[in-house]
C-alpha cells in the first residue's frame, strides 16, 4: 500500500480522498491555491503546499508545480479527484513517468474515451449499442444527407471535441441540414479550436442512466448497479439516484453487461462510469465513459456498501478487487442532492461569499460531503458545489422523505443555495412517481414559483 | 553625475557574470549601461544534465506582508513550486548574501522545478536584509525567499 498520497484537487472531493487515505493509514499531501489558504482540505491533510494563485490554470491545473510538490515531498501516488486534471491523459502519463502511481485508469483509456468519435467507434466494434449515426466525422453536406437517410429525423449534430451543449444542433428537416452543419462546425471551431462534428439520431425525452464499474489490473471487473442522473439543468446534474426508478430489471442487466464490455475493450483499470441515453421504450445507447470518480459516487456507495474511493486507491496500489459480482447486492434506495452556491430564483446565478451560518443535517440515513463550515468564505474562482446531501432509505419513498427532512434541516446563512429548488423537485408529483427525463427541470419546475 | 566610467563597477559586473555563470547579463544604472556576454554551451549541472533556464520569471506579488518586515522591507517571493538554491552549483558562491546590494533584474537564486533550473530575479533594487530560506529546501508558490531593504543606499 502507498505511504503518502498527493490530492490534486480542492473542495469536497479533496476531503473525500483525504478521508479514504486516513482510513487506509496513508499520509496525505494537500495542494492549494492562494485563494484556498484557509480551506478545509489544507487543514485536514498531513502536509499542505501552495501551488499557485487563485486562477486554476496557474494552480490546480499547473502540472509543473504539482509534479514538483509530489517529487519534493516524496509521494507515491496522486489522486486527481474529478474535474481539473482528472481526465487529462498527458497528466496521467507524466505522473506515471515520474514513477508515481496515478489513481485512475491508464492514460490510453482516458485518451480514447476523451475523443467522442473514437470512443463511439470502439464501442461499435465491441457490440455496445450506440445511437445510430455517422461513422466518425462528417465534413460535407452530401455525406450528412447520406447519414440522415439512415438515422432519420430529428437528428443531432455534435462537436467531436465538445461538451456542454456547444457545437450542437438539432435538425428536424432535410432543408435545414446544410445550414445547421455549417453553424455547428463554426461553433465547435470557436469553442474547442476543432471544427470536427458528427451526426446522431436525436433521442427525444431520454433519461440519463449510468453504470458504475470497478476493474483491477488482473482482469477482474465488476459493475455496481446504475444511477439515474436525469434531473439536470443545462447539462449540469443536480440530483442523482440509485437504482434508477421504474426501469425494467432486464434493461438494467443489458446496460450493465454493455458497460462491462465497454470497459473491457479499452483495457480499463480503476473506477469508471459508462453513461447511457435511455429512451421511453428503454432502448439504451452508449453516450460516453467518464474515466474518473464522479461527483455522484456516494449514491452507489450507499446502496452497495462499497467505498469507491478506497477501492480506487487499492486498485492503483496493485491490489486485487476484494469483491466479485456475486458479492454485490443493491440494498434500498439512495438520492443525492447537489447543493450549489447559486440563486435558483435568479436563473441559478452564482452566489459566492461568507457563510455566516452552516449547519448540515444529520440523523438516520443521511450523509453530507462538504468542505464548508460557518465562517468560511466561498471563493468566486471555482465551481459552485458547496455540499452533497445523500439520503438512503429502504425504498425510494423513504429516501425521498429523508432527503426532504434533511434539506429542511440544513441551515445555510449568508448566501443563496439550490435547496429551495431541490425541495420543489422532491415535492413534484411526476418526480415522486419516478417519471424523470433530461428535460424534466425545463418541463416540470417553474423557477418563478420557488 | 559624472561622465567618467566607474571601472570598479564594470569589474564587479563582469565578476558577477562569471560567478553566476550567466551567459548574458545587462546592468543599467542612471550613469551606466553594461552588457556582458559570455560563450554559451559551458553550463552543466553535476549529473551532466543541461541547465535550461526558463528565462526571466516575474515573481508574483506577495500575498501577505513580509514576516517581521518594516515598511521598507519588501519580500522576493517564489514564482513557482520547486527546490530553492542560493548558488548556481554546490561549490559556487551564493548569488547574493545578506548585506549585498542588488539591482532590479539581478539573479538572486535558482528554483529547480521538473529538472529545470529557473533563475529568479529581483523585482526591485535594494540591499538584501535577510535570506529567509535554507539552501536546497522545497519552497511553495508565493513563499518569501529574501527580504530587500528598498530604502538602503550603498
Amino acid at each position: 500500500m502507498f505511504r503518502k498520497v498527493l490530492v490534486a484537487n480542492r473542495g469536497e472531493i479533496a476531503i473525500r480522498v483525504i478521508r479514504a487515505c486516513q482510513e487506509l493509514g496513508i499520509r496525505t499531501v494537500a495542494v492549494y491555491s492562494e485563494a484556498d489558504r484557509s480551506a478545509l482540505h489544507v487543514k485536514m491533510a498531513d502536509e499542505a503546499f501552495c501551488i499557485g494563485p487563485a486562477a486554476s490554470v496557474q494552480s490546480y491545473l499547473n502540472i509543473p508545480n504539482i509534479m514538483s510538490t509530489a517529487e519534493m515531498l516524496g509521494v507515491d501516488a496522486i489522486h486527481p479527484g474529478y474535474g481539473f486534471l482528472a481526465e487529462n491523459p498527458r497528466f496521467a502519463e507524466i505522473v506515471t513517468d515520474h514513477k508515481i502511481a496515478f489513481v485512475g485508469p491508464p492514460a490510453r483509456a482516458i485518451e480514447v474515451m476523451g475523443n467522442k468519435s473514437a470512443a463511439r467507434a470502439f464501442m461499435q466494434r465491441a457490440g455496445v449499442p450506440v445511437v445510430p449515426g455517422s461513422q466518425g466525422v462528417v465534413t460535407g453536406e452530401r455525406q450528412a444527407l447520406e447519414v440522415a437517410r439512415a438515422t432519420g429525423y430529428p437528428l443531432i449534430i455534435k462537436a467531436a471535441a465538445g461538451g456542454g451543449g456547444r457545437g450542437m444542433r438539432v435538425v428536424h428537416t432535410p432543408q435545414d441540414l446544410a445550414a445547421a452543419l455549417q453553424t455547428a462546425q463554426q461553433e465547435s471551431e470557436a469553442a474547442f479550436g476543432d471544427g470536427q462534428v458528427y451526426i446522431e439520431k436525436y433521442v427525444g425525452e431520454p433519461r440519463h442512466i449510468e453504470v458504475q464499474i470497478l476493474a483491477d489490473r488482473y482482469g477482474s471487473l465488476v459493475h455496481l448497479g446504475a444511477r439515474d442522473c436525469s434531473i439536470q439543468r443545462r447539462h449540469q446534474k443536480l440530483l442523482e439516484e440509485s437504482p434508477p426508478p421504474r426501469l425494467r430489471e432486464r434493461t438494467l442487466h443489458a446496460m450493465a453487461r454493455a458497460a462491462v464490455r465497454a470497459a473491457q475493450v479499452i483495457g480499463y483499470v480503476n473506477a469508471g462510469t459508462v453513461e447511457f441515453l435511455v429512451d421511453a421504450q428503454e432502448n439504451h445507447y452508449f453516450m460516453e465513459m467518464n474515466t474518473r470518480i464522479q461527483v455522484e459516487h456516494p449514491v452507489t456507495e450507499a446502496v452497495t456498501g462499497i467505498d469507491l474511493v478506497k477501492e480506487q486507491i487499492r486498485i492503483a496500489a496493485g491490489e486485487r478487487l476484494v469483491v466479485t459480482q456475486r458479492d454485490i447486492e443493491i440494498r434500498g434506495h439512495a438520492i443525492e442532492c447537489r447543493i450549489n452556491a447559486e440563486d435558483p430564483r435568479h436563473d441559478f446565478r452564482p452566489s459566492p461569499g461568507l457563510l455566516s451560518r452552516f449547519q448540515p443535517p444529520g440523523g438516520p440515513g443521511v450523509r453530507v460531503d462538504t468542505h464548508c463550515f460557518s465562517g468560511y468564505t466561498i471563493p468566486p474562482h471555482y465551481d459552485s458545489l458547496i455540499a452533497k446531501v445523500i439520503a438512503w432509505g429502504r425504498d425510494r419513498a423513504e429516501a425521498v422523505a429523508r432527503m426532504h427532512r434533511a434539506l429542511a434541516e440544513f441551515e445555510i446563512g449568508g448566501i443563496r443555495t439550490t435547496i429551495p429548488f431541490h425541495l420543489k423537485v422532491l415535492d413534484n408529483a411526476f418526480f415522486r412517481r419516478g417519471e424523470v427525463y433530461t428535460n424534466f427541470v425545463q418541463r416540470r419546475i417553474d423557477p418563478s414559483r420557488l | 553625475m559624472t561622465d567618467r566610467i566607474d571601472l570598479d563597477q564594470v569589474r564587479a559586473i563582469i565578476r558577477l557574470a562569471e560567478d553566476t555563470g550567466v551567459a548574458d547579463l545587462e546592468v543599467e544604472t542612471p550613469a551606466l549601461k553594461v552588457r556582458v556576454r559570455r560563450g554559451a554551451g559551458h553550463q552543466s549541472s553535476e549529473e551532466g544534465t543541461r541547465v535550461v533556464p526558463f528565462g526571466s520569471v516575474t515573481p508574483p506579488v506577495a500575498a501577505s506582508p513580509a514576516p517581521g518586515g518594516d515598511d521598507h522591507l519588501v519580500p522576493i517571493v517564489a514564482p513557482m513550486v520547486g527546490t530553492f538554491y542560493r548558488a548556481p552549483s554546490p561549490d559556487a558562491q551564493p548569488f547574493v548574501k545578506e548585506g549585498d546590494q542588488v539591482d532590479e533584474g539581478q539573479v538572486v537564486c535558482i528554483i529547480e522545478a521538473m529538472k529545470l533550473f529557473n533563475e529568479i530575479q529581483a523585482e526591485a533594487r535594494g540591499r538584501v536584509a535577510r535570506v529567509l530560506v535554507e539552501n536546497a529546501t522545497p519552497v511553495e508558490y508565493g513563499q518569501p525567499l529574501f527580504l530587500l531593504d528598498s530604502a538602503a543606499r550603498s
